[in-house]
């Protein structure tokens, strides 16, 4: 039986993307079937990332209930397969798209929860994919509470910053909770400062769990090489020896068993 | 004896009036039982437009659970609802009423089954 996996954050640049790719990449290579979509409707990012630009169906068309998951699908195996499977559905990041995706109304959002629903016995059980995993736009916005609705694990990446902090604990008692999601914490961006030693890793990591009520899977450190990849290339597929790559092999590892 | 079958036949289609009737009589006490627990003050004015997600943030827990277990099944029973909350079937059936009453589903009869479905198009 597959998992839902969405990843969620309260404020916008917090890593979600860079994750969601990185995460999918690190399954695929362990051998896994793995579907990843881009949910963020107002800032479509994985059609840049995969560099897919005309396509004839974009995520919209089927939220819109134009064609069914199939025609939105591009099997991006041969490139980034490493031994497994990667299919990743795309949002249309023309500004058309995006101004109409931004003026929805309640009942076609519901008809979208209906949708990506669905998802679950087309994807992961007529497929036989063992994730899918839905990278989300940021806050409290339609399209990313129903990526939550639709997941069986909610990832939540935070950085340091308070206000970031702060709305990450606030979406756990008013979104994830209500939900009764099983979700998890990823501390993106740390200084390595923090995690230098062992007393100064024990001491950051008394002070994260002061701060968040959920399980934190992940500290990710803020590695220079990551940024310096500017989304250009898959991180952890190019460089399999990193520390970064480590760090998310150990985070596949605990939301495969979460 | 065709007499006496005849009779047989005539009494079971009679029992098998009586049951369903008491099966509609317990449905409509467990939406009588719901509304008097959690009053009226949970019933909006207007009707609600749809059943989306920020609407199901805005409903009480027991509701929500209800709720979102039946956007997950599209169309069914109490039981069916009931398996997936954990929850008793009398309760479910209690709370899935109680949303029908609120405007955010529907019911429908087939048979001698109940479903439940959220309309999507209506």
């Amino acid at each position: 039986m597959g998992k839902i996996i969405a990843v969620h954050s309260y404020k916008g640049g917090t890593g979600k993307t860079s994750l969601s790719v990185n995460l999918a990449a690190t399954y695929a290579r362990k051998g896994k079937k793995v579907c990843l979509m881009d949910l963020d409707f107002r800032a479509p990012s994985l059609h840049a990332i995969f560099k897919k630009q005309n396509l004839d169906y974009w995520l919209n068309d089927y939220l819109n209930g134009i064609c069914e998951i199939d025609k939105v699908l591009v099997d991006v195996t041969n490139d980034h397969g490493n031994g497994g499977k990667l299919l990743v559905a795309l949002a249309n990041p023309s500004t058309e798209a995006i101004r109409d995706m931004t003026a929805k109304d309640r009942k076609w959002e519901m008809k979208a929860l209906g949708r990506l629903l669905s998802l679950r016995s087309s994807i992961l059980n007529d497929l036989g994919l063992d994730y899918l995993i839905l990278d989300t736009s940021p806050g409290l916005q339609y399209s990313s509470i129903n990526a939550i609705v639709t997941a069986d694990v909610v990832l939540v990446v935070t950085s340091l910053d308070a206000s970031d902090i702060n709305g990450s604990q606030r979406m756990t008692s008013e979104l994830y909770d209500l939900f009764e999601k099983k979700t998890g914490i990823l501390i993106n961006k740390v200084i390595a400062d923090y995690l230098s030693s062992e007393a100064e890793q024990k001491k950051f990591n008394k002070y994260i769990k002061s701060l968040h009520s959920l399980p934190v899977l992940a500290t990710i450190p803020c590695f220079c090489e990551v940024l310096r990849a500017a989304g250009d290339f898959i991180f952890t597929e190019e460089r399999p020896e990193h520390p970064f790559t480590e760090t998310l092999e150990e985070l596949a590892a605990k939301v495969e068993k979460f | 004896m065709a007499a006496y079958r005849k009779l047989e036949t005539k009494s079971t289609q009679l029992l098998e009036k009586i049951r369903e009737n008491l099966e509609q009589l317990n449905e409509k006490i467990d939406v009588m039982i719901e509304i008097q627990k959690h009053g009226h003050h949970e019933l909006p004015e207007n009707l609600p437009e749809a059943l989306d997600v920020m609407t199901l943030l805005s409903l009480p827990d027991h509701l929500r659970k209800t709720a979102v277990a039946l956007c997950k099944l599209d169309h069914a029973t109490a039981d069916e609802v009931a398996k997936q909350t954990k929850r008793a079937r009398a309760v479910e059936s209690g709370y899935l009423n109680q949303l029908v009453i609120m405007g955010y589903m529907k019911k429908e009869r087939r048979g001698r089954k109940a479903y439940f479905f959220v309309d999507k198009e209506g």
